[in-house]
């Protein structure tokens, strides 16, 4: 008996050490996962407790705010079990049956297996409960009603598939997973349809999103802007390439996710967004001043003016303060609207990794005339942004109209 | 870079036009070219904001420009005080009488080095005027002041000084309702 208690007790003893180890393994994973899902960003209030929620998510159906996902009992999702979790996280429904508004993700979750959802779940469950109420989501009708989302979810809920990933590289093949579901790109980078719905034959090629475009994903469209797979792995991991740097909404994207993802991870968003064989980046053509349309010529002087200080004469930018204009993904924008938007609203001061950050840009809302403004995109996009079209200044008055009224979090 | 007209008021003046480069920045035109040499560079990025001066817009409002980021150019057609504008003087330029800031400023020793003290000198002018074509009352007073001030910087610590001397300055001049 004593020895069978000896071995019982040595048998546990080893036991348990690849128990708890496996449950941090599993945590660990899942700390992991949230971050490549980014469950921050929607769950954590400027300046709040992380995942307590309280972030105003503002949609065309009014304000929805996100959710306290800590393990408290009372206000968080503390009394979920894993299968309920997993309900939420790929279906959209609450563990009381109601439906979560389509600003959750599930739409893009809903291909996400199990064994990842239990991850997250676990590691959710280490994180400290926050007794904090996340203010309450009131839409406007019909939009309140969330008994309608059932009609909703049914055409829309689990529409998308994604592509076929036969004759695709492994890298690829984790680089999907981790654009398409874990990151949920799409539910930006894709244009909406009048019921809210991602449009599906659309995917990808870009979305609106508060007055500014979340541009097309597409390989072609990327290489166009001079994307190549370092580069594109750069960005995400740093938010900073000689492309430019993140702005507006995918500032915190990056803060909350994509510089926390492995350097295997990143690469492999690359080659599932470039593809196997990446089209060749584009080279810029510049076109020397003389050569400019009268209208971009006249930008020039407006740029000398009020930009040249901190972007350079020469478009170059200067490190830590500006970056460079010259080959700027945002001029390479067939769309004219985010170079707009940023010359209007400016960008409030940006840390990057490390100790790399970039001075705050003045926004020129009211300080620049439509007819300035036009001439100082034609000077940036035929300048340094390889654009042979002329805007002219209906195009920009147009585009102005379409700004958000209420002034938006320009990070 | 090629030499453009310019053509501007500066401190009542009226100046050109004048060939400058296209890309010469507003305070290398004051110093070199005006030696106006009391807008301070700071920074060069826009940030410390020594380098402000005041713009007077046609709708009789007042603002400040950072001249170390912004063209000469800009100014084209624009009236323009600097730091030099605000004293009265006699007429071998003596300076006789400081304006309400100024004279505020050294009774309270607001400033030490005085490196940034241009700048703030210009920002609290500009909300001076801004106050005299609409008042505030007391319960605005240090909201306003931190906006109007706030991103002007200072390194040797004299902001509770330089806050003080605007709030009495504000107060004496009359442009604090109760409330």
């Amino acid at each position: 008996m004593k020895l069978f208690l000896t071995r019982l007790t040595l048998a546990v003893g080893l036991a348990a050490p690849v128990l708890f180890a496996h449950a941090d393994d599993q945590v660990k994973r899942g700390e992991y996962l949230a971050r490549a899902a980014d469950c921050m960003a929607c769950h954590t209030a400027p300046g709040g407790a992380p995942f307590a929620g309280g972030l105003p998510i503002v949609s065309p159906f009014g304000t929805i705010y996100g959710t306290n996902i800590t393990p408290s009992k009372a206000q968080g999702i503390g009394l979920y079990s894993d299968e309920e979790f997993f309900a939420a996280l790929t279906e959209g429904k609450r563990r009381d049956g109601a439906h979560l508004y389509p600003a959750m993700p599930y739409t893009s979750y809903h291909l996400m297996p199990r064994e990842d959802s239990d991850a997250i779940h676990a590691y959710l469950k280490t994180i400290e409960p926050i007794e904090r109420a996340a203010p309450e989501t009131r839409l406007s009708f019909p939009f309140n009603v969330r008994l309608g989302l059932i009609g909703w979810n049914l055409l829309y809920g689990k529409a998308l598939e994604l592509e076929p990933a036969e004759g695709k590289s492994d890298a690829w093949k984790r680089g999907q997973y981790m654009v398409e579901v874990l990151g949920h790109c799409g539910e930006c980078h894709t244009p909406r349809g009048l019921p809210g719905a991602m449009q599906l034959d659309k995917r990808l090629t870009g979305g609106i999103l508060n007055g500014y475009l979340a541009p097309s994903l597409l390989a072609t469209d990327l290489a166009a802007r001079g994307w190549n797979e370092q580069d594109l792995a750069t960005f995400l991991k740093h938010g900073m390439s000689a492309q430019g740097t993140m702005f507006n909404e995918m500032f915190p994207v990056f803060h909350n996710s994509t510089q926390g993802l492995s350097d295997p991870d990143l690469a492999a968003m690359a080659t599932f967004l470039l593809g196997d064989k990446p089209p060749p980046a584009r080279a810029l053509v510049e076109v020397p001043v003389d050569k400019l349309s009268p209208s971009a010529q006249r930008g020039r002087q407006e740029y000398l003016n009020v930009c040249a200080g901190c972007h350079a004469a020469g478009g170059e930018g200067k490190p830590h303060i500006a970056v460079a204009m010259r080959g700027n993904t945002t001029l390479r924008l067939e769309d004219p609207r985010n170079l707009l938007r940023v010359i209007e609203d400016g960008i409030g001061e940006q840390k990057f990794s490390g100790f790399e950050h970039m001075q705050p840009m003045p926004g020129f809302a009211g300080k620049l005339s439509a007819q300035q403004l036009t001439d100082l995109l034609n000077y940036l996009r035929q300048g340094w942004g390889g654009q042979s079209a002329e805007l002219a200044v209906s195009n920009v008055q147009k585009l102005q109209a379409q700004a958000p009224s209420v002034e938006h979090n320009a990070h | 870079m090629a030499d453009r007209p310019l053509q501007l008021t500066l401190n009542g003046q009226s100046v050109g036009p004048v060939d400058i480069p296209d890309d010469l920045p507003m305070i290398d035109y004051l110093h070199e070219y005006k030696n106006l040499t009391g807008s301070r560079l700071g920074c060069g990025q826009g940030i410390c904001h020594a380098c402000v001066v005041i713009v007077d817009n046609p709708d009789g409002t007042s603002e400040e420009v950072r001249t170390c980021i912004t063209g000469a150019h800009y100014f084209e057609g624009k009236k323009v005080r600097t730091i030099e504008s605000h004293a009265k003087r006699d007429e071998s330029g003596q300076v006789t009488e400081l304006n309400p800031i100024q004279q505020r400023f050294v009774d309270e020793f607001a400033f030490q080095c005085s490196y940034c003290a241009p700048g703030f000198v210009n920002a609290a002018t500009v909300l001076v005027e801004k106050l005299q074509r609409q008042p505030i009352v007391q319960s605005q007073l240090e909201q306003v002041i931190e906006d109007s001030l706030g991103h002007h910087i200072c390194r040797c610590t004299g902001y509770v000084r330089y806050y003080n001397a605007t709030r009495n300055v504000l107060n004496d001049l009359g442009l604090v309702k109760e409330g």
